[in-house]
C-alpha cells in the first residue's frame, strides 16, 4: 500500500532564508547559497551540524556545485543530493527533503537552491524538429497569450495586469530582484519581446538563493525549536505531463491534475486558499493557473485580477512575494522561495505585504519537459 | 533551373517535386493504438508505450486550422534573425505543430484555415536553393 505526505509522521518548515535575487553580478554561488542557508539556520534558531540532510536545487551551475557550499558551515559527513528538474528544481527539492522527513530518516533536513544565470543546454533527443530553436520560452506563452485572448475574448492590456499586481507586491519584498511598482502604461509601453508580452510582463534573468528548513515533531522538541512558528507541509504531490487532446494547453491541464491530487490530500477545496505562490513567467500563465487550481471557472481570471480579489487583502493574495515577474526566477532557488514566503505570510511575519489572518498557502511551479510540483502548507 | 535542397528532408516532402511554393507533405508516423504523431521516430508511442512494428509512417497533410500566433521581436539566435512569426497549427490530420510563418504571407489570426507550403530561405554552398517549411493562408 503507498502513503501520501500527510499520511506519514507531520513535517514542518522551521527555517527560512534568502539570497535576495538580483540581476547577474560578480558574486560567486557559493555565496549566495551560504548567504540563505545561514539566514534559514539563524531563523530556525538552530546550529548547521543538526541539519541531518541536504537537498540542493540547481539547474545551471553543474555538476557537485552543492559541496563546495556546504564545506564552508563545517563538514558534518551528512548526505548531500543534488536535484535539477527545471523551473521545478527547487519545489523538487523540498518535496524530497519533506519525503525523507516524514518517512522517519531524518528528523531535520536543509532544502536549499542557488543558481547563477548560465546558458541552458537543451539535451539531443535524435528526434528531428520544425523551428524549436525559433520558440524559446517567452513565444511559447505568446502563443499561449494570443490564445487566451481569443479563445476568452479579453484583451492582452487586461492580461498586463498581472504585472501591474505583482510588480507592486514585489515592491514590498526587500529579497525581490524588482522592487518598483508599475503603471499599466509602463507594463505596455515597455520593450516589445515576443506576441503581446513586453519586457515587464516576462520574468527577469537573474540570480539568487533560498533555503528552508524542515523538521519532525521529534526534531523541533529535540532542538527546543518554537513550534508556534512552524508551518506544516500537508499535502505534497508531483506530476509529469500526459498525453492532452490535441491543442489543450498542457501547462494547464498539468496543473490541474496536480493541483486537484494536492487539495485532496490536504482535504481543502479552492476556496479555503488564502495565499497562492504560482509559476507566473509570463502573465498570461497566471490566468491559467488560478483557472486551473479552480479558484474561478476558465476564462474568469480577469475579473478576478480587477475586482482585486487577487491582491493582498483579497479573496486569495496571489504572488505576495512578487512572483517570478518580480521576486524574479532564478531557477534553482525559485520553488523554495515560494514556501518561504508562504511561511513568512503564515506565521504572520510578512510586514507589509502580510495577507491578513492567512492561514493555508499552495505553492506551485511547472518546469519544461514538462512537470508540476503542488505543496499546501497550513498554520 | 537551379536544383532544390529541402532543409530538413526527414521531416517533410512535396507533393510535386521539391519546388518552391509547392503544397508540402509532413512525415509523421501513426501507432497502432491509433495515436498520429509528428515527426516519425520509433522510439515508442508517448501515448501507449507501443514500440517497433506498432509504430509506422504515415505521410501527414499540411492543411489545418491556426491555433495561435506571435510576432517575434527579440530572439538571442543570430540564426533566425527577428522579427519573424511563429504559428501554432492544429493539423487536420491530428497533431499540432508549431513552426514559423511564410514571410510574404498575409498578418494571421486563430481560426484561419492555413498551408504549409516550402519557401526558399537561402543558398546551399553548392549554389542549390534551400527550401524549408513556412506556412500561409490557404489559398
Ligand atoms: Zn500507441
Amino acid at each position: 500500500m503507498t502513503r501520501s505526505l500527510n499520511e506519514l509522521r507531520p513535517v514542518y518548515v522551521v527555517g527560512i532564508g534568502w539570497h535576495r535575487y538580483q540581476n547577474p553580478s560578480e558574486t560567486p554561488y557559493v555565496e549566495l547559497g551560504l548567504t540563505a542557508i545561514r539566514a534559514a539556520l539563524a531563523d530556525a534558531r538552530i546550529e548547521w551540524p543538526a541539519v541531518e540532510s541536504t537537498y540542493v536545487a540547481t539547474a545551471l551551475l553543474g555538476m557537485a556545485s552543492g559541496r563546495p557550499i556546504l564545506r564552508h558551515l563545517g563538514a558534518t559527513g551528512a548526505p548531500l543530493m543534488h536535484v535539477e528538474n527545471a523551473s521545478a528544481s527547487g519545489s523538487t527539492a523540498f518535496r524530497h527533503a519533506c519525503i525523507e522527513v516524514a518517512s522517519g530518516i531524518s528528523d531535520i533536513a536543509l532544502a536549499v537552491g542557488v543558481d547563477k544565470r548560465n546558458p541552458v543546454r537543451r539535451p539531443d533527443t535524435g528526434i528531428g524538429n520544425l523551428a524549436e530553436d525559433a520558440i524559446v520560452p517567452f513565444t511559447h506563452f505568446a502563443l499561449l497569450t494570443n490564445e487566451y485572448a481569443v479563445r476568452h475574448n479579453g484583451s492582452t492590456e487586461d492580461i498586463a495586469l498581472v504585472a501591474v499586481k505583482n510588480h507592486r507586491n514585489g515592491a514590498k519584498n526587500p529579497n525581490a530582484q524588482r522592487q518598483q511598482e508599475r503603471t499599466l502604461d509602463e507594463v505596455l509601453g515597455g520593450k516589445r519581446v515576443s506576441g503581446s508580452l513586453t519586457a515587464l510582463q516576462c520574468t527577469p534573468i537573474g540570480e539568487g538563493a533560498a533555503a528552508v528548513i524542515v523538521a519532525s515533531e521529534d526534531g523541533i522538541r529535540r532542538l527546543g525549536i518554537d513550534a508556534g512558528r512552524a508551518i506544516r507541509t500537508t499535502a505534497s504531490v508531483g506530476r509529469s505531463e500526459r498525453v492532452y487532446p490535441p491543442g489543450a494547453g498542457f501547462d494547464a491541464a498539468l496543473t490541474k491534475e496536480t493541483a486537484d491530487l494536492a487539495l485532496a490530500q490536504a482535504k481543502l477545496t479552492p476556496k479555503d486558499l488564502d495565499i497562492i505562490e504560482l509559476h507566473d513567467a509570463f502573465t498570461v500563465e497566471e490566468l491559467h493557473y488560478i483557472e486551473s487550481i479552480g479558484l474561478c471557472p476558465e476564462g474568469h481570471g480577469v475579473r478576478m485580477l480587477k475586482d482585486g480579489a487577487l491582491d493582498i487583502g483579497g479573496q486569495c493574495a496571489i504572488n505576495p512575494s512578487g512572483g517570478l515577474i518580480a521576486m524574479g526566477h532564478p531557477i534553482g532557488p525559485t520553488g523554495i522561495g515560494q514556501i518561504g514566503e508562504i511561511v513568512m505570510q503564515l506565521r504572520g511575519e510578512a510586514g507589509p505585504r502580510q495577507h491578513g489572518g492567512a492561514r493555508i498557502g499552495l505553492a506551485h511551479m511547472v518546469g519544461v519537459g514538462a512537470v508540476c510540483y503542488v505543496h499546501i502548507l497550513q498554520r | 533551373m537551379q536544383p532544390n535542397k529541402l532543409l530538413k528532408p526527414g521531416l517533410y516532402s512535396a507533393t510535386s517535386g521539391d519546388q518552391k511554393g509547392a503544397t508540402a507533405r509532413l512525415k509523421g508516423g501513426r501507432c497502432r493504438c491509433g495515436y498520429v504523431f509528428f515527426p516519425m521516430q520509433t522510439y515508442g508511442c508517448e501515448r501507449c508505450g507501443s514500440h517497433g512494428d506498432a509504430l509506422t509512417p504515415c505521410e501527414l497533410s499540411a492543411k489545418g486550422t491556426l491555433l495561435a500566433e506571435a510576432t517575434v521581436h527579440l530572439h538571442a539566435d543570430k540564426n533566425r534573425p527577428a522579427p519573424f512569426t511563429i504559428v501554432k497549427v492544429a493539423l487536420d490530420d491530428g497533431p499540432v505543430i508549431r513552426t514559423v510563418l511564410a514571410e510574404d504571407s498575409a498578418p494571421v489570426a486563430p481560426g484561419q484555415r492555413v498551408t504549409g507550403r516550402l519557401a526558399a530561405i537561402g543558398q546551399s554552398d553548392r549554389g542549390e536553393t534551400v527550401l524549408d517549411l513556412r506556412f500561409s493562408i490557404a489559398s
